[in-house]
C-alpha cells in the first residue's frame, strides 16, 4: 500500500490554530470518540472508572471524560487517542451497552480565554440561542450553530469546546472565528 | 417560543421539529377485530381544537428525544412537556 498522508478536519498536515484577542481557536484532531448507549433497563456502566455524567453534564476521569447526549446516552471521550480503537477499549469496559466509533465523524475546536470566562460568556451569546449562564463548567449540550446540530461543551470556566460535524468543518471554523473576530475587534 | 424541556429545561423551538397530534402514541393493533375501522380513524381523523391541544414535537438540534406538549394553540402558551417515552410506557402499563 502507497503511504498516505493523513489530513485534518480542515485539510492541513497540521492542526489550524489562530488567535483573536483573548480568544483562540485550535482544532483538536487527536481526540477519540466512541457513542455510548444502553440497552433497554442497562445498568449504567463506569468506563476506566468513571461515572458516567448526568443530563447536560460533562465529567473528565483519568485520561478519558464523557458527555451526556441525550437520555441512556453518552459520548465518551479519549484525548490523544484518535489513532487507537478507542471503541473497542469502551466496549470491553461496558460490554453490556452500545458503543460505535465516532472518532472521524466529528470536527472538534477547542476555544480558550485568556481573559476568564466572562469572554467565554460573550462568545457563547453570539453563537448560540441558549442562556450562556446556563452553560456553566462542566456542562455539555447539544444545540443549532448557524443551523447545524453541534456539541457545545463547557470543560472549565475558560475553556469551550464545540464539536460538530466533520464534513461542515470550515463552516464551524467560519462562524467561529468570526464571531470570535467581531467579539475582539480584529479582522478577519 | 420556549419550549421548557423536562430534562434540559427552556429551549428555543427552532430546536424542535413538530410531528402532531399526540394521540399517535396509540397505534391501534393491526390484528384485532375492526382495525380496518381502527386505522382510518388512526391514519385520517384529526381533531383540530382551537384551544388546548397534546402535540408531539421532536428535539431534533437537541438531545434528540420526543416530547409531547401540551399547548394552546389559540395563545401558544405551554401548559405542559413530558417524555413521550414516560406517556407511552405509562400508557402501556395502564393498557397491559
Amino acid at each position: 500500500m502507497s503511504e498516505l498522508i493523513p489530513t485534518c478536519a480542515l485539510g492541513g498536515t497540521m492542526p489550524r490554530t489562530e488567535t483573536f484577542g483573548a480568544l483562540t481557536l485550535t482544532e483538536v484532531a487527536d481526540l477519540a470518540l466512541a457513542s455510548l448507549a444502553l440497552r433497554r433497563n442497562g445498568v449504567r456502566p463506569a468506563p476506566m472508572g468513571m461515572a458516567l455524567p448526568d443530563t447536560g453534564q460533562w465529567h473528565a476521569g483519568e485520561g478519558i471524560a464523557a458527555f451526556w447526549t441525550g437520555p441512556d446516552q453518552w459520548m465518551v471521550e479519549g484525548p490523544g487517542r484518535a489513532e487507537e480503537d478507542f471503541a473497542r477499549l469502551i466496549k470491553a469496559e461496558a460490554p453490556d451497552a452500545s458503543v460505535t466509533d465516532q472518532t472521524d465523524g466529528w470536527v472538534v475546536f477547542d476555544i480558550a480565554s485568556s481573559a476568564g470566562g466572562g469572554r467565554i460568556v460573550d462568545l457563547l451569546a453570539k453563537l448560540v440561542n441558549i442562556d450562556p449562564r446556563r452553560l456553566a463548567a462542566g456542562t455539555a449540550c447539544r444545540t443549532g450553530l448557524e443551523h447545524m446540530a453541534v456539541f457545545v461543551i463547557r470543560r472549565a470556566d475558560d475553556r469551550l469546546t464545540i464539536m460538530g460535524m466533520r464534513s461542515a468543518a470550515a463552516t464551524i471554523w467560519h462562524a467561529l472565528a468570526g464571531a470570535a473576530a467581531r467579539l475582539e475587534g480584529s479582522a478577519t | 417560543m420556549l419550549i421548557p424541556h423536562p430534562l434540559l429545561g427552556p429551549r428555543d423551538a427552532q430546536e424542535f421539529t413538530y410531528l402532531g397530534d399526540a394521540a399517535l402514541l396509540a397505534r391501534p393493533d393491526g390484528m384485532a377485530e375492526g382495525a380496518l375501522g381502527a386505522f382510518i380513524d388512526y391514519v385520517y381523523l384529526r381533531d383540530n381544537p382551537a384551544g388546548v391541544h397534546r402535540e408531539l414535537w421532536f428535539h431534533e438540534q437537541g438531545d434528540r428525544s420526543w416530547l409531547v406538549v401540551t399547548r394552546n394553540t389559540v395563545t401558544h402558551e405551554i401548559i405542559d412537556a413530558q417524555l413521550a417515552r414516560d406517556v407511552a410506557l405509562a400508557r402501556k402499563g395502564a393498557v397491559a
